[in-house]
């Protein structure tokens, strides 16, 4: 990966003007920088506090930086040529409903002016059970938000405070009641395998989620990334993370639990209702095309991938003085694009279709497959129904373990 | 400057491992003006960079002093020996040059076992002995004590000993003395013909062979030339000299003298220790030459990354020229890959033997479990050696299991006496004497089979005595025993790596422990991993390392893809360079973790 730093030329024209040259030609190779992606992800790195287990882009409690962070995305907007409408836009973090209503104004006017939002069919704000009263998911309906991703994690209190969270269970209730209220779509967000939570609290806290009727729900096995609290303790023995044979129990319950009561799994963590798939995310595990502004934002279109520098002062700092807020990017090779998506989309429940991937990527699936599709097969790893072929819950389970194998 | 035998001393210093004799030379070269005050450095012999690091003497060294005795010049020839047990061929060799040896004793520590060993051999060598009590300076000293141990175990007259501190440099002078004094000159005709022994030699990047030489009888001259007898070559003398300590050129060396001797030679191959060298002309007959050092320890050694077997190669050659007491020849393990079986002398050697290998070829290493040498006799009548484990041949075929047998001596303080000998008892060891050096000493001998001594003995034997336990051993010979050959099994494949042979009735426990270690260092995989320990057919121990449930990123969303394309990507790469036993894929890092606990189990 080749990563850009200074870029040809340093002048940097005033935010939001109509016509702006778009800058981002000196920093990506022309192919990407097209201007037919019409799905937007903005990343809002605003929380109140940071979680231990929480590894993205945050500035916790800097408030003080909402207005710069606010000039500098316009900053990077107007680095792009107009867009065509958008389709899904997410607004993640963070917590996008951390900021206030009129920061929240502030950036959809700079965005719809880039990328037009008549055709919107989904867009997502992420938020904290503590922001979210009847008022505020009024206010997102109003502006066109569609759908709210609540972070729940847990109905359990002792679970919640184990992970450092500012909301009790009851909060939760009252914020997905209020989502419900203002007719949104409400996605629930929990986490289990949390050190010591037993497999009965886990059934409980699914129980809950279920009784509050949300369209989609996402269940995390919690990670243990590199760089967090909770991975210094892990290392130091201070905390013990659940035994693998205890954490697939939970997961497969789960699994058991939602599909028993109607629920579609379409991908390793994400459960929808049907119809309520979320799209944007969707496009993630096709090979869509998808822009991502703010810190530690990643884009994709066509093979090119890119990423914003990641650290907000970083990305704020650049901007300010007209440097790329690009870290790095990089060209896949029709094959590697074709492995990519393969690879990825067995992540999907739906599985990968073999016409769909001629299609998109001009190749025929077969050879892909061919070295380890007889074991796979064999081992009930893989199932082929002649026209897609998709992991079995046994392949899924395990499929970090085995998709190496296809790249 | 040459001397007459009459006027030439050749003497070693000998003692346990620590007592001293490194100290003692440096006071020896200091008082007789060899080295100026201002170059003296503690140990000053030890100029390998191993032995400087671990304060111990590997190899031996000479160097010639000058010392004048009642307005007479006399030359010192000194040899310096390491004290530790590997190195006893050392010890041997130096003793044949010499007509002397100062015994150096601890005066806190006392005797010990290699005191014992290396006094006798002086003894046997037919040796003059000045028996020294050294470090009288330290507070704990107890004089009378250790005089009463050495003439109890070694037979000394206290009325002999010298006290000396070789820190303070007291008693020195008297030392001096009493080796002009108390030690012969060497006997040996000057105007006989040439006969000189070959006793040791190092490898110099410019001149190539260096071989040490003590003159026997006659003299010998640059220029001249002279045949090796043993090597069968004839070589011209291109240089001569002696130790001052620096290597120091010579027009000649005369009968009795211990010098060095450069000839051209480009290989330390043809350079035969115990060889006899004597001139072309008017030659002597061949002095009795030295048993080759026997190795006793072999293991394997592979490099860590199978890259870089020719560097390990090279390395290996390397090392060898300038120690040919370690031999090596490749082999091939299904676990391991290519690498070399190493035989040593003993198991410090082996591992400086590795660390040299590590630190000065910059190579990673995977050494398997140490063992010693076996001998099969078939049910044919044919007598194998078995040099590894995977060449022990199927239990019907084999008549006779035989492994080497050591006579151990251990001095230990009279309180660890019990548990010295139930230690002694575990390891199959069996009690010959007990014998009391003073009140508070006693000397334990047993015969042993030596895979228990190298197993462990010596780190079990230091803490039941607490640090105060001492112990050598030699070799006596080979005996039956009721031995197996032990494998480890994963679903069901071999791996040679991590076979080994044991006494019968300890194999299910050694098994136990390494199928357990095995089984925890193993990764799960797609199916259930089955850990066994066989004798033949008959399996005597097994764990199970139950398949993989659950490994599945839960979160991937937009810049997750490329992080996790390239994590992916690299593990599979690193996957393609592990060890695939029966389907199972084995890091570098377990084996050796199960390499490594061998010793433990
Ligand atoms: N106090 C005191 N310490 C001494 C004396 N002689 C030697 N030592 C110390 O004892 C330790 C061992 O001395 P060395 O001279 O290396 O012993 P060595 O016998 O050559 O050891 P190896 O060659 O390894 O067998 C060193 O720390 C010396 O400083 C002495 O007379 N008095
Ligand atoms: S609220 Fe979410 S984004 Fe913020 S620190 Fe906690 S886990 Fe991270
Ligand atoms: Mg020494």
């Amino acid at each position: 990966m080749s990563a850009m730093e200074s870029p040809p030329q340093a002048e940097l024209h005033a935010p939001a003007g109509p016509r702006v040259l778009p800058q981002v030609r000196g920093w990506l190779p022309e192919p990407a920088w097209r201007a037919d992606i019409s799905s937007v992800y903005v990343h809002i790195p605003f929380c109140r506090h940071r979680c231990g287990y929480c590894s993205f882009t945050v500035a916790a409690g800097r408030d003080d930086l909402v207005p710069p962070f606010l000039e500098a995305i316009a900053r990077e907007l107007a680095l792009w040529p107009l867009g065509p409408p958008l389709k899904t836009l997410y607004w993640g973090g963070g917590t996008p409903s951390h900021i206030s209503l009129q920061a929240a104004d502030q950036l959809a006017a700079e965005l719809f002016h880039r990328f037009p939002a008549d055709g919107l069919v989904e867009w997502t704000v992420e938020a904290n059970p503590s922001d979210v009263t009847d008022e505020w998911c009024r206010q997102m309906a109003q502006r066109g938000v569609t759908r709210i991703s609540l972070g729940v994690q847990s109905f359990d209190e002792g679970k919640l405070r184990f992970l450092e969270r500012d909301h009790t269970g009851r909060t939760a209730r009252e914020a997905a009641r209020a989502v419900h209220r203002a007719g949104l779509v409400l996605s629930v967000d929990l986490i289990f395998a949390v050190p010591g939570e037993s497999l009965s609290l886990w059934k409980h806290d699914l129980q809950e989620a279920c009784s509050l009727e949300p369209h989609h729900l996402s269940t995390y096995a919690l990670t243990w990334e590199p760089g967090t609290r909770f991975y210094a303790a892990l290392k130091k023995g201070r905390v013990t993370a659940v035994a693998e044979d205890q954490e697939a129990q939970m997961y497969e319950w789960a699994i058991e639990y939602l599909q028993d009561r109607g629920w579609q799994q379409y991908e390793v963590s994400n459960f929808a209702l049907s119809g309520y798939r979320c799209r944007h995310n969707e496009l993630y595990w096709t090979g869509g095309n998808y822009l991502g502004f703010g810190p530690g934002a990643a884009s994709h279109r066509r093979g090119y991938r890119w990423m914003n520098h990641r650290s907000l002062w970083n990305y704020l700092r650049r901007l300010r003085s007209g440097q790329s807020p690009i870290a790095e990017w990089e060209v896949l090779s029709p094959e590697s694009m074709a492995r990519e998506r393969l690879v990825f989309g067995l992540r999907r429940c739906d599985g990968v279709d073999r016409r769909w991937f001629a299609v998109q990527t001009g190749f025929e699936l077969e050879p892909f497959l061919a070295p380890v599709y007889d074991l796979w097969l064999a081992w009930g790893l893989l199932e082929d129904d002649g026209q897609s072929v998709r992991l079995t819950r046994r392949g899924l389970m395990v499929s970090d373990a085995i998709l190496p194998e296809l790249l | 400057m040459s001397f007459d035998p009459q006027h030439i001393r050749n003497f070693c210093i000998i003692a346990h491992v620590d007592h001293g004799k490194s100290t003692l030379a440096d006071r020896l070269l200091e008082k007789t003006g060899t080295v100026e005050a201002r170059q003296m450095r503690d140990q000053i012999l030890d100029d390998l960079e191993l032995e400087r690091q671990r304060g111990i003497t590997i190899k031996a060294r000479a160097v010639a002093m000058h010392y004048e005795h009642e307005g007479e010049l006399y030359e010192l020839n000194l040899i310096d020996t390491p004290g530790h047990v590997d190195f006893q061929y050392e010890v041997s060799r130096s003793l044949a040059c010499c007509e002397g040896a100062i015994l150096v004793v601890d005066a806190v520590q006392g005797v010990e076992a290699q005191t014992v060993a290396n006094a006798f051999l002086a003894m046997d060598n037919e040796l003059a002995i000045i028996p020294v009590i050294n470090k009288i300076d330290l507070r704990a000293a107890r004089v009378d004590e250790v005089l009463q141990e050495m003439q109890h175990s070694l037979g000394i007259d206290p009325k002999e000993v010298l006290l000396v501190s070789a820190k303070t440099g007291q008693g020195v002078d008297q030392l001096l003395q009493a080796v002009v004094t108390r030690l012969p000159p060497p006997a040996g005709d000057p105007q006989g013909p040439l006969q000189a022994m070959v006793f040791d030699s190092h490898y110099d990047e410019y001149r190539g062979a260096v071989v040490y030489v003590r003159l026997m009888s006659g003299r010998i001259e640059v220029g001249q030339k002279v045949r090796f007898l043993k090597a069968g070559v004839t070589h011209e003398v291109a240089e001569l000299g002696k130790f001052r300590p620096r290597m120091t050129a010579f027009p000649a060396l005369e009968t009795g003298e211990v010098g060095y001797l450069i000839a051209n030679i480009k290989s330390l191959d043809q350079v035969h220790i115990g060889d006899t060298v004597t001139s072309v002309q008017q030659p002597a007959p061949a002095l009795p030459g030295y048993r080759r050092p026997k190795r006793m320890v072999y293991c394997g050694l592979y490099p860590a990354d199978g890259q870089e077997f020719n560097e390990l190669r090279e390395a290996l050659e390397k090392l060898s020229i300038n120690d040919p007491s370690f031999e090596f020849v490749p082999e091939t393990s299904d676990a391991l890959g290519p690498g070399f079986r190493c035989g040593f002398l003993g198991l410090l050697h082996m591992e400086i033997i590795q660390q040299r290998l590590e630190r000065e070829a910059d190579l990673d290493l995977v050494q398997t479990a140490p063992n010693v040498i076996y001998e099969i006799v078939t049910r044919s009548g044919e007598v194998i050696e078995v040099h590894r484990p995977q060449e022990v041949p199927d239990a019907g075929q084999i008549a006779e299991f035989r492994q080497p047998m050591v006579r151990v001596s251990m001095i230990v303080p009279s309180e660890a006496i019990g548990s010295v000998m139930k230690l002694c008892q575990d390891r199959r060891g069996e009690p010959q004497s007990t014998e009391y050096l003073s009140p508070t000493r006693a000397m334990l001998i047993y015969h042993m089979p030596l895979a228990e001594v190298i197993y462990d003995l010596h780190d079990k034997l230091k803490s039941v005595t607490r640090g105060y336990g001492t112990m050598d051993y030699e070799f006596i010979g080979y005996a039956p025993a009721d031995l197996v050959r032990v494998d480890i099994l994963v679903n069901g494949k071999r791996v040679d790596a991590l076979s080994f042979i044991c006494h019968r009735s300890d194999a299910e426990r050694r098994g136990r422990a390494v199928v357990k270690k095995l089984k925890n260092e193993l990764d799960r995989h797609l199916f259930e991993i089955a850990v066994q320990a066989a004798i033949g057919s008959r399996v005597i121990a097994r764990e199970t390392v139950p398949a993989l449930r659950k490994n599945v990123t839960a979160k991937c969303y937009g810049g997750d893809i490329t992080r996790k394309r390239k994590l992916w990507a690299k593990q599979r790469e690193g996957k393609k360079r592990l060890k695939s036993i029966g389907n199972v894929d084995i890091s570098q890092r377990a084996f050796m973790a199960v390499l490594e606990s061998g010793s433990e189990s």
